[in-house]
């Protein structure tokens, strides 16, 4: 008989970038990465374990704009275009290291990864979004929902109208997608202010996920810190705590499982590592170096010597970490239990993009975890939120804290030097939403169709990735474009609307390159 | 008290963002204030969130993209806003019309002028705000040309509100403009327990520890707590926003970062019918349109052995080429004793 849950969870999310205006575009790399490295990973371990029979759980967001970039034809044409590349290019490399047999069996290891992501690729029809929509309807994965662009609600606290409509427009975009409504919501960034599980009632929400924090400084005391969910107060939406034991244990490159010796190195990919002129057609078109996928090298130790990757040894420990975060969650759970009335509940959220991408065997270790939680011990029972709440109805009521899981646990990331200044901006637009929404109740025709690009530039304009990627100081013009491009684009739709003399032409080439939710609807901007 | 408000108002007032500046000159200090981070929550999400995100910048140098026009300046309005970026510090921007100026011009007459722009925060807890019935308030002095501002309100679980507006000689203050109110988060667990639902202080404490994955044994909450007071309050571990608050660097031996790597690559290339095969080492080999070929090797230490062999295509003549080619490296390091 178990002792208590385990509940994990995957924070899928990129922000929406697509640039059909040009034929080449070095940001869209980041989808076309995180789909060979982990998308189709994940998507790997899930139809393995599915045809053994295990049965697993796990939670997972697929953001709106993740969602939308996964099924849009322009971008599965170019991932085509990337992952073909990708093979040409490991086919080179099988060549060149004809003499340095250590280096070759890893270079077939990427050709054969490559062709496998393109067959499952086309297997899924181009759309990942399928593949893991399989996995909800098999009862095995949980697909919960995002903002609508990712936006950091507690600096839009002030404008709680677009809080609303990120919400809303998430939903129903969900909706859309997977034939039902979502159950749960990731919060942008854990960024969790209260009274916003108000906003998450409305639009029929249940739960959502705070940092350990926001429950255990919530008001009142909360009676089993985070292993537990609790409901705020007066919404009765549950909020479920992150334990940071569990996620320390992933997450830290230092003292975390990624940072073992025997796993991939990030940082050195042939893209860097090779002569220019050969490597020249993989990098970016201007001649700028890229990480192209193809690494060698094992982490091997803190200097700058690398060993080569051995991915036989790597296998290894990915197991033995699984077996040891296990390990660990049973005795938490046991030490937990003894004071506890009821089994504990441990919640371990990780950004999705973190296994397989920044963490190569992370897919392996979650394989493994899966496999064991299942099969090898009964103290521990995997659950998603949805499961674990009609399971046990009965939480304490408190009101959450203010917090989110980012840099020293509150807004500092995306409220600093850097990034402060796009506030003002995007705390006008939208104010002037909520003016257009009031003086435009039931727009139609050319009308409308400005209302609701407005709308889509304003939820754009306010991605979180861009005053994160600003925080973070370094390549920041992309960022700073995007917004002000978003912003821009949003301020001349206000004026245009209402001076009565909206350009055609011009909306409809921002409407064909700003293509995201096209089932939009303005008003609910309120 | 006063005096400490005022240690604050210097400290707010060297916290500007446009500090950062000197962060780029400051880079040593910069990088400990770096390592420094590792220690800080929410440190490892940011390294993997920004490896999201990894790649050069391509610069309007590389050609084909322009960044787009300015954004507006202000919005033409009357307004002030107050953000929460911790439950230390708040933020807030303002803008004030040209109109509401020149309305005060004409109103105060010379007063204006000696007039002196104020931002006055109050401690508005548990209160409905009427402009005077604040627990207490501090005032900081900005110039007429900052529009926005890093308040270290000091008081985490309080609510806040800001007015900017005129400080009079005579001590008058004028309000032009005033914020919404903010909640700063509490810092520790809440002394509010209900009664239904009453836990005994030792066990939620090792509930608190453990949801901090601070182990069984450690001091539970004071810890955190003071983890992320020295966090916001040392300069090594400021934003770059902070930058001038950091802590004069300790003299200590420069790591040098000096480095070179050097490899080899042998090309081996030819001609011959565009119909014949060919093998290189034993592995037949494809042959472009014109009959030349280009292979790529890495070419590690060592002697390597290249047979090239054509058999034209009616199999009757038979060429074999032999490169032998060896690599031998050999590496020396030097560093000049610097006095």
């Amino acid at each position: 008989m178990h002792k208590g849950y385990l509940c994990m969870v995957l924070h899928g999310h990129l922000p929406f970038v697509r640039h059909p205006e040009h034929e080449d575009f070095l940001e869209e790399d980041w989808l076309y990465e995180a789909i060979t490295e982990t998308y189709l990973p994940l998507i790997w371990v899930f139809e393995k374990l599915v045809e053994d029979k295990v049965d697993f759980r796990l939670t997972m967001t697929l953001s709106p704009t993740l969602i939308s970039m996964l099924s849009d034809q322009l971008l599965e044409e170019r991932y085509l275009k990337h992952i073909n590349k990708l093979i040409e290019l490991s086919h080179h490399e099988i060549e060149r290291t004809t003499w340095q047999p250590q280096f070759q069996s890893l270079a077939t290891m990427y050709l054969n990864q490559f062709c496998r992501a393109r067959d499952t690729f086309e297997y899924y029809h181009r759309n990942l979004v399928m593949a893991f929509k399989k996995f909800q309807d098999l009862g095995k994965l949980e697909i919960i929902t995002c903002a609508a662009t990712h936006g950091y609600f507690p600096m839009m606290d002030v404008c709680k109208e677009s809080v609303r409509a990120q919400v809303k427009v998430a939903v129903s975009h969900y909706e859309s997608v997977f034939g039902r409504k979502p159950r749960g919501i990731w919060l942008p960034e854990c960024g969790y202010v209260p009274g916003h599980d108000e906003i998450l009632k409305e639009a029929g929400i249940k739960f959502f996920f705070t940092d350990s924090h926001g429950i255990l400084h919530g008001t009142p005391r909360p009676k089993y810190g985070v292993f537990a969910p609790v409901y705020c107060k007066n919404t009765g939406v549950a909020a479920f705590g992150r334990d940071l034991e569990s996620s320390k244990q992933v997450w830290s490159s230092i003292e975390g499982y990624p940072g073992d010796y025997n796993y991939r190195e990030f940082y050195r990919d042939i893209g860097f590592d090779l002569e220019f002129d050969y490597i020249k057609p993989y990098i970016h078109p201007d001649g700028v170096r890229i990480n192209t996928g193809i690494k060698y090298y094992r982490i091997t130790g803190t200097g700058n010597n690398k060993e080569p990757y051995n991915p036989q040894w790597a296998r290894e420990r990915a197991a033995d970490h699984a077996g040891n975060f296990l390990f660990n969650r049973q005795k938490q759970v046991e030490y937990l239990q003894g004071f506890m009335q009821k089994k504990p509940l441990i919640v371990s959220p990780y950004d999705a993009e973190l296994y397989g991408h920044w963490w190569y065997e992370g897919p392996q270790w979650l394989d493994f975890l899966m496999r064991k939680a299942s099969c090898d011990q009964d103290a521990i029972r995997m659950i998603t939120p949805s499961e674990y709440l009609s399971e046990n109805p009965r939480n304490q009521v408190i009101t959450p804290s203010m917090s989110s899981w980012g840099w020293k646990g509150y807004s500092e990331m995306w409220l600093q030097g850097p990034n402060d200044w796009i506030y003002r901006h995007l705390h006008a637009s939208s104010n002037r939403m909520t003016e257009l929404v009031k003086k435009y109740p039931c727009a139609e025709g050319l009308q409308k169709r400005a209302l609701n690009q407005a709308l889509r530039e304003l939820l754009l304009s306010q991605s979180s990735d861009w005053a994160f990627i600003m925080g973070t100081g370094t390549h920041t013009s992309y960022a700073v474009r995007r917004t002000k491009e978003h912003v821009l684009r949003f301020g001349r739709l206000y004026e245009d609307v209402q001076s009565n003399s909206i350009d055609e032409e011009w909306l409809a080439d921002i409407e064909y390159k700003d293509n995201i939710f096209p089932n939009i609807d303005y008003r609910v901007h309120q | 008290m006063i005096r400490k408000i005022k240690d604050k108002i210097k400290k707010a007032a060297s916290k500007k963002p446009n500090a950062r500046k000197k962060i780029v000159k400051a880079g040593v200090r910069l990088e400990s204030a770096q390592e420094a981070r590792k220690e800080v929550h929410g440190f490892q999400e940011m390294v993997v969130e920004k490896a999201k995100f990894s790649h050069p910048e391509i610069t309007r140098a590389h050609g084909r993209r322009s960044m787009p026009q300015e954004l507006p300046g202000g919005y033409d309005q009357d307004k002030i806003v107050l953000m929460v970026r911790d439950p230390w510090w708040l933020h807030t921007y303002w803008e004030v019309c040209w109109a509401t100026f020149e309305r005060q011009k004409s109103e105060l007459g010379d007063n204006f002028h000696k007039a002196r722009r104020v931002l006055r925060v109050y401690d508005v807890s548990n209160i409905i705000f009427n402009g005077s019935n604040a627990h207490q308030h501090f005032d900081i002095h900005v110039n007429e040309y900052s529009s926005n501002w890093y308040i270290d309100a000091g008081g985490p679980g309080k609510s806040w509100c800001v007015d900017y507006g005129l400080l009079l000689p005579d001590g008058r203050f004028i309000t032009i403009v005033r914020s919404n109110v903010v909640h700063t988060p509490i810092v520790g667990p809440s002394w509010i327990t209900d009664e239904e639902w009453m836990i005994p202080e030792e066990m939620f404490a090792r509930l608190y520890g453990m949801g901090f994955g601070l182990g069984q044994s450690s001091p539970v909450g004071k810890a955190w707590q003071e983890r992320i007071k020295q966090a916001l309050f040392s300069g090594a571990m400021a934003s770059p926003g902070m930058a001038s608050m950091a802590s004069p660097v300790k003299k200590e031996v420069k790591q040098r970062k000096f480095w070179m790597w050097v490899d080899c690559e042998l090309i081996v290339y030819g001609a011959t019918e565009p119909d014949a095969k060919v093998t290189v080492q034993g592995r037949s080999i494809n042959l472009r349109q014109d009959g030349t070929f280009t292979l790529r090797f890495a070419l590690p230490d060592g002697k390597q052995t290249i047979p090239v062999k054509a058999v034209s295509a009616d199999e009757i003549e038979e060429r074999t080429v032999i490169p032998i080619v060896s690599r031998e490296t050999k590496t020396s390091n030097l560093i000049k004793e610097v006095k």
